[in-house]
């Protein structure tokens, strides 16, 4: 099921918000489909992504985001589809293509016996730099990751924060014309992945496509102008957050956590007009219903009433995480 | 080209400056040979001591007086005094320490030895007596051997007519006239390595197996950390990448072999390997088969600690099949598999080398090292592990 809402990406018409102009398609993901013996990773993941523009492939582990960023960076050769980057088919072999792209893998892939500095540098020269315009780059990546007072340090001295930062900086060096970031905030503290966000916020505005991968919401929600779900290795919907949104039909989420008969209580609310879908999330009945702030009285009296004994209950109004549930029956978090 | 040469430059200078490397290439290495050669040293200096050997021979004994005769002559090379006394106190001076070595012959022994009797000569040796006891004991071994064929010559001529009273004069007449057979040490035309030089060779050989897994076993550890992944999507061909580890590999396996081979020639004596063209082209053969196997290694390791203990595994057998720590000397299938040993085809062209051989002499061993190096390349592309290391 590929619920997508836009033929074209938004970005494509309008830039980067109301009124920019037209930009140029940089990347190009078509009918993407890898196996791995038996099972099919990935299978006919479509997508662009514009200059300027941060697309995000939102979706839990193993849900494909990985194995399709592999593909588009060339890491993988797909079983079936094509991937062009700034106009140049990508292959395992593609110099050209790969020159437009910065990966920033999901695995610190930088050496601890190495300093940042040189790090940076060994990189940079991988990637044509040269000279001044090394130094140059080394210099401002450093600056922007927060590590210019810590240059000349062995990598396996830094924080995992820190490591992250440079991790990032090394795909940023040669300013590429799409960065990849494959779920980059893993495993870092709340201060070190706000530093990091802010960073590839910047990134967008001074006109860097940015693919980034993540299984969190509130990162896809805070930086992408697009997002596509990705579940089972299938696209399950693209757009804006609003569309995306507006493809839950404006409904709302109830969650009720509790003791007793979990299955008793899902069977007496799931009757009730308002109540569209019940699915059970560990001690969690997870209710997607219309106009919550209606419903909320008679069902909590059907589930108490049906042996449930409520702990906690609690409203939200629809987001990306509804959007999932929406799309796939299942949490984001499964 | 740049961009191989900044992978080869800059693992280099890790490898450099992690010590691990620097260990097994050179210090390690250097410290076996070291000890190696002191211990064959010390067999190579050991001397015979000054040993007295008392001697008891029945008196009008003809045969039994060559004995003596004999020890006396071989004493002037070996710093032995025959000392001759009474059959009853021999055994005494040796336990009271005046003697290392004690003769005694018994009564009757020269008609005993005409008759066919077989008289039994004791020996008596020293508590402690090293080599010199067991350097006497052969003379008189020797001696009582002449004198067996001397009698049984006699004998013959007995038979023949000749009195009785004339045999024991033939008998000590042989023993005295015989020209005995020398020897002297030669030397092959080629694959002459003295017990240093082995050892040298065999544990840089051994070595260069540890060196060279530093450049391409780098692979798998760098497919493990992530940095592979991130080198692969950078604008270089995965070629590139590969060639990358082989010429690192390559470039460290020269260096070993050459700082171990130079230090080794002015460090120890003995120590001669020969046309410096002839050993340069050996060593780089010699590298090149070590780094290809490094590449089946590769291949089917899957993390970083199995391929290091499989590379330590190959590498400690085949310096110990190739002469590494001892000389092996086997014969048929097995020995036919020791000479596709390249630690071995390497030793056996040092010998070459060491023994004046050039370039040209090099054949068996050379074409052995060329013919291990595309077994191996052919091993590590055919593997199904190949696609799976990229």
């Amino acid at each position: 099921m590929n619920l997508s809402v836009t033929g074209e990406p938004e970005a494509l018409r309008s830039g980067r918000g109301e009124g920019a102009n037209v930009a140029e398609k940089v990347l190009g993901a078509q009918g993407l489909v890898k196996r791995f013996g038996p099972v099919t990773a990935v299978d006919g993941v479509s997508f662009e992504i514009a200059a300027g523009e941060t697309f995000g492939l939102l979706g839990p582990n193993g849900a494909g985001k990985t194995t399709t960023i592999s593909m588009v960076a060339g890491l993988l050769v797909p079983d079936a589809g094509s991937v062009t980057v700034a106009g140049v088919p990508m292959g395992g072999s593609s110099v050209e293509a790969k020159r437009h792209i910065g990966l920033v893998p999901q695995d610190l892939a930088i050496y601890p016996d190495l300093s940042a500095r040189a790090n940076l540098e060994y990189f940079g020269r991988l990637q044509g730099l040269r000279g001044s315009t090394l130094r140059q780059r080394t210099a401002e990546v450093l600056e922007l990751i927060g590590l210019a007072d810590r240059a000349k340090e062995p990598s396996k001295k830094f924080s995992g924060g820190m490591k992250r930062r440079l991790n990032i900086g090394v795909g940023l060096l040669h300013r590429p014309t799409l960065l990849i970031l494959d779920e980059p905030t893993v495993g870092v503290d709340p201060q070190s992945r706000n530093s990091i966000l802010e960073s590839i916020e910047a990134l967008s505005v001074e006109g860097m496509a940015v693919l980034y991968t993540t299984h969190y919401m509130e990162e896809a929600e805070r930086l992408c102008d697009r997002i596509a779900i990705i579940d089972d290795g299938r696209l399950q919907a693209e757009g804006t957050r609003d569309q995306l949104i507006e493809l839950t039909g404006g409904v709302d989420t109830i969650r009720l956590t509790g003791s007793g008969s979990l299955d008793a209580g899902a069977a007496a609310v799931e009757q009730m007009p308002a109540v569209r879908r019940v699915v059970r999330d560990h001690g969690t009945l997870v209710l997607t219903v219309s106009n919550a702030p209606t419903a909320i009285a008679p069902i909590v009296n059907a589930a108490t009433g049906a042996g449930l004994s409520l702990a906690d209950v609690e409203i939200s109004r629809p987001d990306l995480e509804s959007v999932f549930l929406h799309l796939t029956g299942k949490a984001l978090r499964d | 080209m740049p961009r191989l040469l900044v992978m080869v430059g800059t693992d280099l200078l890790r490898h450099l400056r992690n010590l691990s490397a620097l260990m097994y290439a050179v210090v390690v290495p250097l410290a076996l040979i070291y000890v190696m050669n002191l211990l064959i040293g010390s067999v190579d200096e050991l001397e015979i001591n000054p040993v007295t050997v008392a001697v008891a021979v029945p008196e009008g004994d003809e045969l039994a007086a060559v004995l003596p005769q004999v020890l006396e002559a071989a004493g002037e090379g070996l710093d032995l005094t025959v000392r001759a006394a009474p059959a009853e106190e021999v055994v005494g001076l040796v336990d009271d320490g005046s003697a290392g070595v004690g003769v005694v012959v018994p009564e009757g022994f020269g008609a005993d030895l005409v008759a066919g009797a077989g008289p039994q000569v004791q020996v008596t040796l020293a508590d402690g007596l090293g080599l010199e006891g067991t350097v006497v004991t052969s003379i008189v071994d020797g001696a009582l051997a002449d004198l067996t064929a001397g009698t049984r010559t006699a004998a013959a001529a007995a038979t023949l007519g000749v009195p009785p009273t004339e045999l024991p004069g033939i008998a000590r007449s042989l023993q005295e006239t015989t020209a005995p057979v020398t020897w002297r040490e030669g030397e092959a035309a080629d694959e002459q390595l003295t017990l240093s030089e082995n050892i040298v060779a065999g544990q840089a050989g051994m070595f260069l197996f540890f060196t060279v897994g530093f450049g391409v076993l780098a692979l798998v550890e760098e497919r493990e950390q992530g940095t592979l992944r991130r080198l692969l999507s950078m604008p270089v061909r995965p070629w590139t990448v590969v060639a990358a580890k082989a010429l690192g590999s390559f470039v460290l396996g020269l260096l070993s072999m050459g700082v171990l081979l130079t230090v080794s020639s002015l460090l120890f004596d003995g120590v001669e390997l020969g046309s410096p063209v002839a050993v340069g082209v050996l060593v780089v053969l010699m590298v090149a088969a070590a780094t290809s196997l490094t590449f089946v290694v590769a291949t089917v390791a899957r993390t970083a600690e199995q391929a290091n203990i499989a590379q330590s595994i190959i590498a400690i057998a085949l310096g110990m099949f190739g002469g590494a720590f001892f000389q092996l000397n086997l014969s048929g299938p097995l020995g036919a598999l020791l000479l596709a040993n390249p630690v071995t085809a390497f030793v056996r062209g040092l010998g070459i080398t060491a023994g004046g051989g050039g370039v040209g002499d090099l054949g068996v061993p050379a074409l052995v090292l060329l013919g291990f190096t595309a077994v191996c390349l052919l091993a590590a592309w055919l593997l199904p592990g190949r696609k799976e290391l990229l």
